[in-house]
């Protein structure tokens, strides 16, 4: 689980130049090829959806939501992305000459801690149930 | 994830009942009267939540018990690692793209 609830952080290690792995974030045919359908353009206001299947019985429809935020060719690219029970986050990815290849961060930022199923969870599982029914268990036991 | 968590977890009566079953195992008359709710509404929330895995119900002669499952607020309470998943599947297919493709 991450540290911060609300953003995930991941980041991947590929043995290839900066400048390729920029292509294949703002190229939307590659872009398709590895993450989704878009009509993704690399200009900083550039409205353009992510497009993939539905996930029946909940409210994603299978549309993200985006706009182009920043640009730093071959450093930076963020996106804002709209979808699903993703309200309103931004996606970020940057990339970091590593070695002879490319570390890539992806930040995926601004998820709501206060949906209120979340919350919930939150509260019970760190309420400190386990430590009462552990409580409860050791009383039992000292019967 | 389960969508039955969430459709669950989405009544303020049943999350409250939740909250109520943190202290310990209930039985329906006493959570009844705790919500001042008629027997069958309550019964009604306890389907609900029994069936997305929230609550258990024990037998005791005549008397039901439901009691609290830590299982399916665990996987809400890390309700980010679904994406978290999904970000990793989409950074393999990426290296497989970048590994694959020789220009």
């Amino acid at each position: 689980m991450t540290e911060d609830p609300r953003s995930i952080r991941v980041d991947e290690y590929l043995a290839h130049p900066p400048a390729k792995i920029w292509r294949a974030l703002t190229d939307p045919d590659l872009l398709a090829t590895w993450l989704m359908r878009n009509d993704f353009r690399p200009e900083v206001g550039h409205r353009f959806t992510f497009v993939t299947d539905p996930v029946p019985g909940t409210d994603f429809d299978g549309i993200v939501r985006c706009e182009v935020l920043a640009i730093e060719p071959e450093r930076l690219l963020r996106i804002s992305w709209a979808g699903g029970p993703a309200v309103s986050t931004t996606v970020t990815w940057r990339l970091q000459p590593e070695g002879r290849g490319t570390r890539l961060f992806l930040d995926h930022e601004g998820f709501d801690p206060d949906d209120p199923a979340a919350q919930l969870a939150r509260q019970i599982m760190g309420g400190g149930w386990r430590s009462r029914m552990m409580a409860r268990l050791q009383a039992v036991l000292a019967q | 994830m389960s969508t039955d968590v969430f459709g669950a977890l989405a009544s303020p009566v049943r999350r409250e009942i939740l909250s109520v079953l943190r202290s310990g195992p209930q039985p329906v008359h006493a959570l009844a009267a705790r919500f001042d709710m008629r027997r069958p509404s309550v019964s009604e929330h306890l389907r609900v939540l029994r069936e997305a895995g929230l609550v258990s119900e024990q037998r005791d002669g005549r008397l039901r018990h439901y009691s609290l499952e830590a299982g399916p607020l665990q996987q809400v309470s890390d309700w980010l690692s679904p994406y978290e998943r999904f970000w990793r599947a989409k950074l393999r297919n990426l290296r497989e793209l970048l590994d694959t493709d020789d220009d």
